[in-house]
């Protein structure tokens, strides 16, 4: 699937194309039957901390790295619907570059070196963000130059192999380059006159803040809030006059952090002209909920406190939670459940239910794999998708 | 009163005298010199009225629930027509009783903008809340299809051309008093503005705060229900008000409506070009 097939499906559709975050194998393998079933593209979008080249030790997904991944997707996906992208590829993504303290110019090294094993490995679609610097406020000119460098060395690498690529360019973070209409027209200017001098390709695709915006396990953006945010353009204002730029530059808006949107307010995502959203977390938690829920409903008590407990002890709910949040440990043990799919403790207990779901004529996989395909065709019908 | 000044401030208050005679000295010491101050006691009890005090809803409805910011201004407003004063301003500025201004004059450079551009009927303060301080910077006035506030000044030329001759009243004047919590009165009054050839604005010439504290912490005082009630009402009763009025089933679709007249506008004066966002 290239930049122009998929234009058209959307043009053709009328629709808003859906981002997929990778949360387990579960997840990817429902994202591949639901695209090959109704014959609908979707993009797999990839964090570093998700799946990365097995420099940086894969990632926290199924014990992946960007090869094993690309290579199981492409193995499954028949039709070809599959995109396989990179979402917030750029230095200091990873754990690895952080923990490690990285200065500048070997964090960009460090990136480099992981786009262009997810070219080599057939990622047919790179978000380039540079726009986290840990050692210093990074200023506008700096992250556009870095944008620079990344996008003229994906290009330059990718035309050496003969590959076509999708870019995608910006961030939804406060400190990004396409928070404003005036600021997202000059960033979009100057990747213009800078795609326009190297002859490079546009990027199909920009980031913009369209209101949404993921704590605990529900959207807390303007988008769905009918009442503005502060110190927020109202989204009223903001999203139509973003879409009017974006198709100003012939360029694909892309809204992050999409997930637990109402049905009403996917279903206006194509109506206003909203080009992409990106899901991840979602679908982690969907399929969480539903584990948790069988195995208390199949009587695996010791088995369900043991996995809540490992998944609470990893704390990877912390970055999720509202500041006066009033969350049980329950919901912090779901928050966080999907982190731990691959971790030993984890895949023993849940090797040990599997057997036992087994003997009861359950594939385990298959229902939750099952819960999370009703979780992504939600997004498919609302986005106009499939009708 | 001297009524040969340009414009009339209507202030809204409800159980609280003493925030909303601090709002008239304001007005009155900075604005004073250009604007006549009117208070609306919007129900409130006999012994928290305002030492400023002009007209008392003190009907049974308006008692109990007030007359919010819609039904509020209609009041107002049609007291002023009603009593033959409405023509003898150029422009009306609307705001509630917990309305924070800078200590300057808020009134003279919105008059001037309004006098730049005739066109311009609506003109909003800008809030140091909103993220539309950030369109503002070079330009400090510009033109918007989305305009949430309790702070406006309007234009006496293009409310005579919009509101209800006929029916002068809290419930029909300028607002659709139907919609009583107001969720996207202010969307329907820019649809009225757009589509009869004017124009509404935000200004970062002059500065406006919500006191929300007020809500927050003196809604037993005022009458009214405590916030979170209050902002479900708000939306729900609002909600039902567009798909009654219009058919709308979502404020995107008072968004769209509100922009076509916007787009509109600017089709036809692209002398305003400047002002669009």
């Amino acid at each position: 699937m290239n930049e122009a097939n998929l234009k058209q499906f959307v043009n053709k559709k009328k629709c808003t194309l859906l981002g997929v975050g990778p949360m387990s194998l579960n997840c990817v393998d429902a994202a591949i039957e639901l695209s090959n079933d109704n014959n609908v593209p979707i993009m797999l979008i990839a964090s570093r901390r998700q799946i990365d080249s097995k420099e940086f030790g894969g990632g926290y997904v199924n014990n992946w790295n960007t090869y094993d991944f690309a290579n199981y997707v492409k193995s499954r996906d028949t039709k070809n619907n599959i995109i396989l992208a990179r979402d917030h590829g750029g230095p200091w993504q990873n754990t690895v570059e952080v923990t490690n303290k990285l200065d500048a110019k070997k964090a960009m090294e460090s990136a480099m070196r992981s786009l262009k094993q997810d070219i080599d490995a057939g990622f047919g679609m790179l978000h380039l963000d540079p726009s986290i610097d840990i050692h210093e406020n990074l200023l506008p000119q700096n992250a556009i130059s870095r944008l620079f460098e990344l996008y003229e060395f994906c290009s330059d690498y990718a035309k050496s192999k003969n590959i076509e690529l999708i870019f995608e360019v910006g961030t939804e973070e406060q400190n990004g380059s396409t928070n404003t209409p005036e600021q997202l027209e000059d960033t979009l200017q100057r990747i213009k006159e800078f795609c326009e001098r190297n002859k490079f390709t546009m990027p199909s695709f920009v980031v913009i803040q369209s209101g949404t915006k993921v704590m605990e396990m529900r959207n807390i953006g303007s988008f769905e809030s009918p009442l503005r945010v502060e110190g927020e353009i109202a989204v009223e204002i903001q999203v139509p006059k973003m879409i009017e730029i974006c198709n100003k530059y012939s360029i694909f808006m892309k809204a992050h952090n999409a997930d637990y949107l109402s049905d009403e307010s996917l279903s206006w995502h194509p109506k206003l002209g909203i080009h992409s959203i990106n899901v991840a977390p979602e679908f982690g938690v969907v399929e969480t909920k539903k584990l948790f829920n069988m195995l208390s409903e199949f009587g695996f008590k010791d088995v369900l406190e043991d996995i809540m407990k490992i998944s609470y002890n990893s704390r990877k709910w912390e970055k999720w939670m509202l500041p006066e949040s009033n969350a049980s440990d329950m919901e912090k043990a779901t928050i966080s459940g999907h982190y731990i799919f691959s971790n030993n403790e984890y895949i023993d207990k849940i090797n040990f239910v599997k057997k036992e779901f087994f003997k009861k004529n359950i594939n385990l996989n298959e229902c939750l794999k099952l819960e999370v395909k009703k979780s992504i065709f939600r997004y498919i019908k609302n986005l106009g998708m499939v009708h | 009163m001297n009524s040969r000044k340009k414009v009339a401030t209507i202030i809204l208050n409800r159980n609280l005298p003493n925030e909303t005679n601090k709002l008239c000295e304001h007005i009155i010491k900075y604005d004073g010199h250009l604007s006549d101050v009117f208070v609306v006691e919007a129900g409130s009890d006999k012994d928290k009225l305002s030492k400023y005090a002009t007209w008392h809803a003190d009907w049974v409805d308006a008692v109990q629930n007030g007359l919010r910011y819609s039904r509020g201004m209609n009041f107002g407003l049609s007291n002023l027509f009603n009593e033959n004063k409405f023509y003898n301003y150029e422009a009306f500025f609307l705001i509630t009783n917990d309305t924070k201004l800078e200590n300057k004059n808020s009134i003279e450079p919105m008059l001037k903008i309004f006098e730049s551009f005739p066109k311009l009927a609506i003109l909003s303060p800008c809030s140091s809340k909103w993220g539309e301080k950030n369109l503002l910077l070079k330009e400090t006035i510009k033109c918007f299809w989305y305009i949430h506030n309790n702070a406006f000044l309007i234009k006496q030329e293009f409310i005579d051309k919009v509101c209800s001759k006929k029916r002068p009243d809290h419930n029909t004047f300028l607002f659709d008093g139907e919609n009583f919590r107001g969720y996207h009165a202010e969307s329907e009054l820019l649809a009225k503005a757009y589509a009869n050839d004017w124009c509404a604005g935000i200004t970062s010439d002059v500065w406006a705060e919500e006191d929300e504290s007020y809500l927050l912490k003196k809604y037993d005082l005022i009458k009214t229900e405590p916030q979170d009630q209050n902002l479900k009402l708000y939306v729900e009763e609002g909600l039902e008000w567009m798909k009654k009025k219009y058919g709308f089933t979502s404020r995107w679709q008072m968004q769209q409506y509100v922009k076509f007249f916007y787009d509109n506008f600017f089709e036809m004066h692209p002398e305003y070009k400047r002002l669009k966002i």
